[in-house]
């Protein structure tokens, strides 16, 4: 145990809230409790600690005991934590040397009916606290500065529009394309609905804009190479494809905008094979040549696409193209036969009167089954006969055709997927970049001040993709405004005496926030690091650890919760310990509605407070089966929705690896549980809970010390 | 039953042990490597051989306690024994006249390297050396490597000894003529040599180690990706062209095992660390 510099001096201040915790709880008893704790110096009861009349106390206690820690026991941190720590910062104390316990939402609110129980649970959770509160360390917090540039890279329609949107406020541009030449995929477009407008036509007048801005500097012909650095001071080398030349810049932020390229269905009917099978965008080119005459042209939807396996998005934009195409085919030739045979037709919005349009222009459409997909066969004279089981009619029906097209889905080129390395930011299933958020934060990625728009994120129409990239710029405009952002404390901090360089915690941030040196010494980037812990959890020698959350901090709280010695072990009136490890973000906020909500359920649980389920050690939890708990249960945000990416899918990796082997310590595996809950289900967290205290009444005390107690260990462990 | 005759720690967690083995020590050349374990329970661990000794009848490894069973060996004092020393497996490195050759190592891995170093001084090469460590308490074999090389160079992640990094490396390549370059250390310090030597064309060879079982090349756990080929470090390495090697992928699948290394750590030192 590393003693601190200074001996601790906690102050704990118990807050009634009226009758909202004073009603249930024990107020009176908790703080005669908390004056007995070690370390506390001073305890007391308030009616409303974040009155004005509390607050000064605060402060005036801070001064007149000399409080190097303080220690509020009242409602939930979400909403009161930055107000104490406010208060404290004005009485001259480190913001970070206040914790706080939860006695409301946690604890009287959810055990409405038992005063008794609500009390005792009040006096282990401000406990927890206190023994928190003794390793609690003071910590800055950083401030940078943002260079005021933006690097765009790809300039297509998507990241000229960002390019010129951000150039516009002020902002210094580099614009970044690999090609020799702007213009990305608007480039092999013919037409464009609803106008009619020749896609090439646009793209000549945004061009032109970009070139004539003086804030724009252009960049063709050239690769991102590197990249390091992190949001305001971007370090970013480029690389011309034919000269192999380079060039060193500065940007504070970074708009990726690479689009992606049409699938090429190699082996797939027939293409490759015959020059009268084409993709739809092959097509557009022989339209925009006029090189087109083909009497019989028949399409194919969802090549490529809506797969089992590998591609299984829809292409999104495909039916738009098949019915722009096809109404283009029908427009030159009335004569020229176009059938679309489809999956299902997806036309929302503008898009439906398209469809419309192209039915009265007699295109025929015929649906047929994913199970039997259409068959071409080649002629000697180049045309085909396509082979196709009409769903509707229930029969085979033989097409002639001189021109196969098939629809297929975009996906993400090679150029993307080497960017995505270079930049540290994800991919996701489906090969394009992974946003922060689907629905809160569309636009972002997860690492600070970098962004995606367009079709490097996924299939998008045009409108889409100007009305992403518009977003982009202006969410990196609001931190190069502001020129300086200041970033918290709880960063991953490494020991370097017990480093052994595995580069478990590089490999495990999905930050890019830890970069390994040339011999493996992990640097970190801490502009770049959230603080979700999921790198100290990794580390195998306690090395890397995340500041406020460090392994000692967290296994005092462990050791604290059960130091109470009012253990019963009569079986009729078992009352098990269980241990809730809660990520900051939903299962926090899920417990916290639960008691807003007034759902009442058993008392047994303490929650401890972790910044993301990944924190979540399997050296915490083997400390908390050691001190004594009955039952451990880890709870996370929803799969798909951590605040972290996946710390919570790390955290049930790990979870399923410790049930494999908590055995081999004489614990039940079923005294281990994970549970995911979004910050809305105070209802499911509630329900969790009290499963889990049933489950864990069954099983009866932990008695997980094997060598003392063999025949218990057999009975814990056996197969219940 | 092999018996560990000597024990020196080299630094903090880090040891050197010679083993009684007569029979691997007089077939080892440098490059190679045993799978060691000290009991019935015990884990298979591939270790590169630092040294051997067919007179003495003896071989050197050095183990990092990094996990479980390399913290176990830590604790193994002179005159204790392992149970099982399988080797010496593995292809031996290609050693020849080259020229001038470069040997970069890092951390526990300048052990083994030395080893091959020495067998290429002994082959008439200028052999420049580079020891490398995070930081000075974790450098080793400096001696050794000082009497071994013709040349010896010493760098830190941290600076604290020697060069600071590894970008005195692009200046030395561009002063100096070198033929062969080998490196043995951690992954992303062979990739990176790898990634510098590449663009002046100089051979490249790097010693991988990845998670092993057999050792026979029979369950193919250590699989690597060299020039779009998937080969079997056990059998056909563990010397590779660092040029041909997809360095991400063996980072990877090195750390699939993370949660249960560190859990199997965590039980067996029942939660205490250090």
């Amino acid at each position: 145990m590393e003693a601190n510099k200074e001996e601790p001096r906690i102050g704990v201040f118990i807050c009634r809230c009226g009758f909202n915790i004073g009603g249930v709880v024990d107020v009176s008893a908790v703080a005669e409790y908390a004056k007995t704790l070690p370390d506390v110096v001073f305890a007391e009861e308030g009616l409303y600690t974040c009155s004005s009349a509390g607050l000064d106390s605060i402060k005036k206690q801070i001064e007149k005991f000399k409080l190097n820690r303080v220690i509020v026991a009242s409602c939930t941190p979400a909403t009161h934590e930055s107000l104490f720590q406010k208060t404290c910062e004005e009485a001259g104390l480190n913001k970070y040397l206040f914790e706080m316990a939860n006695i409301r939402e946690h604890c009287s609110w959810v055990h409405m009916h038992l005063p008794a129980e609500a009390t005792e649970k009040a006096k282990d959770l401000v406990r927890m606290a206190v023994a928190k509160a003794s390793y609690l360390e003071p910590q800055k917090e950083m401030e940078l500065d943002i260079c005021p540039s933006a690097l765009v890279i790809g300039g297509g329609i998507s990241g000229i529009t960002a390019a010129m949107s951000l150039a516009g406020q002020g902002f210094e541009v580099h614009l970044v394309d690999k090609e020799a030449e702007f213009g990305g995929m608007l480039n092999h477009l013919y037409r464009l609905q609803p106008t009619e407008r020749e896609a090439s036509e646009i793209l000549r007048e945004a061009i032109i804009a970009v070139k004539a801005n003086s804030k724009i500097h252009l960049h063709v012909s050239t690769l991102v190479h590197e990249v390091s650095g992190f949001i305001g001071d971007f370090d970013v080398t480029l690389q011309t494809k034919n000269s192999n030349q380079s060039e060193r810049i500065k940007v504070g932020t970074i708009i990726v905008a690479t689009g992606a390229e049409e699938f090429k269905p190699t082996g797939m009917y027939g293409y490759n094979e015959s020059p009268n099978v084409v993709t739809q965008l092959e097509l557009e080119q022989l339209l925009r040549k006029g090189e087109l005459k083909k009497p019989k042209v028949v399409m194919v939807q969802c090549v490529g696409a809506r797969e089992k396996t590998g591609r299984t998005y829809c292409g999104r934009i495909c039916c738009h193209v098949a019915l722009s195409n096809a109404l283009q085919l029908k427009k030159l030739d009335p004569n020229i036969d176009v059938t679309i045979l489809f999956r299902d037709i997806q036309t929302p919005g503008e898009d439906e009167r398209l469809y419309k349009e192209t039915m009265a222009n007699c295109v025929n459409f015929i649906r047929y089954d994913p199970k039997r997909p259409p068959k071409v066969a080649f002629k000697a004279d180049g045309s085909s006969t396509v082979t196709v089981y009409d769903v509707y009619l229930g029969a085979e029906i033989e097409l002639e055709s001189d021109l196969v097209v098939l629809s297929t889905p975009l996906v993400q080129h090679e150029d993307g997927r080497k960017l995505s390395s270079v930049l540290k930011v994800p991919l996701g299933a489906d090969g394009f970049f992974f946003e922060a958020h689907p629905k809160l934060r569309p636009v972002e990625f997860a690492s600070e001040g970098m962004y995606v728009c367009g079709t490097a994120h996924g299939p998008k129409n045009i409108f889409e993709s100007i009305t992403q990239a518009y977003a982009t710029a202006s969410k990196a405009s609001i931190p190069m405004a502001a020129k300086k952002i200041k970033t918290g404390a709880v960063k991953a901090s490494v020991n370097q005496e017990i480093c052994v360089n595995c580069d478990a915690c590089v490999v495990s941030c999905v930050f890019g926030a830890i970069e390994a040196s040339a011999f493996g010494l992990p640097r970190i980037l801490e502009a770049n690091c959230k603080g979700c812990g999921v790198c100290a959890s990794e580390c195998p020698t306690g090395a890397m650890q995340l500041r406020h959350y460090k392994d000692d901090q967290i296994i005092a709280v462990i050791k604290a919760l059960f130091r109470s010695e009012k253990r019963t072990e009569t079986n009729e009136s078992f009352k098990p310990v269980i241990l809730c490890f809660a990520c900051q973000w939903c299962s926090y906020a899920a417990a916290d509605l639960a008691g807003v909500s007034r759902i009442q359920y058993p008392p047994n649980v303490r929650v401890l407070r972790v910044p993301c389920s990944g924190r979540v050690d399997v050296l915490h939890v083997l400390k908390a089966f050691q001190s004594g708990a009955d039952g451990v249960i880890i709870t996370g945000c929803l799969i798909g929705d951590c605040h972290y990416i996946d710390g919570n899918v790390k955290a049930k990796e790990r979870v399923d690896v410790m049930k494999k082997s908590l055995r081999s310590q004489g614990i039940n595996p079923k005294r281990l549980e994970i549970g995911f809950v979004s910050s809305s289900e105070g209802q499911k967290f509630a329900a969790m809970i009290t499963d889990f205290v049933k489950e864990m009444e069954k099983l009866g005390p932990n008695s997980s010390t094997p060598k003392r107690e063999g025949e218990k260990l057999v009975q814990d462990t056996g197969k219940a | 039953m092999y018996k560990i005759l000597a024990k020196r720690e080299l630094a903090p967690h880090i040891n050197l042990f010679e083993f009684s083995a007569d029979e691997v020590s007089a077939k080892t050349k440098p490059g190679q490597f045993v799978i060691l374990r000290i009991d019935e329970d015990g884990e298979r661990i591939p270790l590169t051989i630092a040294d051997a000794d067919p007179g003495k009848g003896t071989i050197a490894v050095a183990c990092h306690g990094v996990g479980k069973t390399t913290t176990q060996l830590g604790r193994l004092k002179e005159g204790d024994f392992v149970l099982d020393l399988l080797g010496p497996l593995g292809k031996p490195a290609r050693i020849e006249k080259f020229g001038t050759v470069l040997c970069v190592g890092g951390g526990v891995m300048v052990a083994p390297l030395h080893f091959q170093a020495k067998a290429f001084r002994e082959a008439g090469n200028n052999v420049i050396g580079i020891v490398g460590a995070t930081t000075r308490d974790h450098l080793i074999f400096l001696e050794e490597m000082e009497n071994t090389c013709n040349h010896l160079l010493v760098a830190t992640d941290d600076g604290t000894k020697g060069h600071k990094g590894m970008d005195f490396l692009k200046d030395l390549i561009k002063e100096t003529k070198i033929d062969r370059v080998v490196a043995e250390g951690p992954v992303v310090m062979m990739k990176a040599v790898s990634d510098l030597t590449r663009q002046h064309g100089i051979p490249t060879m790097v010693n991988l180690i990845p998670i092993m079982v057999d050792g026979m090349g029979m369950c193919g756990a250590c699989r690597v990706t060299v020039d779009g080929k998937t080969l079997f470090a056990c059998v056909d390495g563990l010397e590779f062209d660092g040029h041909q090697v997809d360095f991400d992928e063996l980072l990877a699948r090195l750390k699939v095992y993370t949660p249960q290394e560190k859990l199997a750590y965590v039980f067996s030192e029942q939660g205490e660390r250090n």
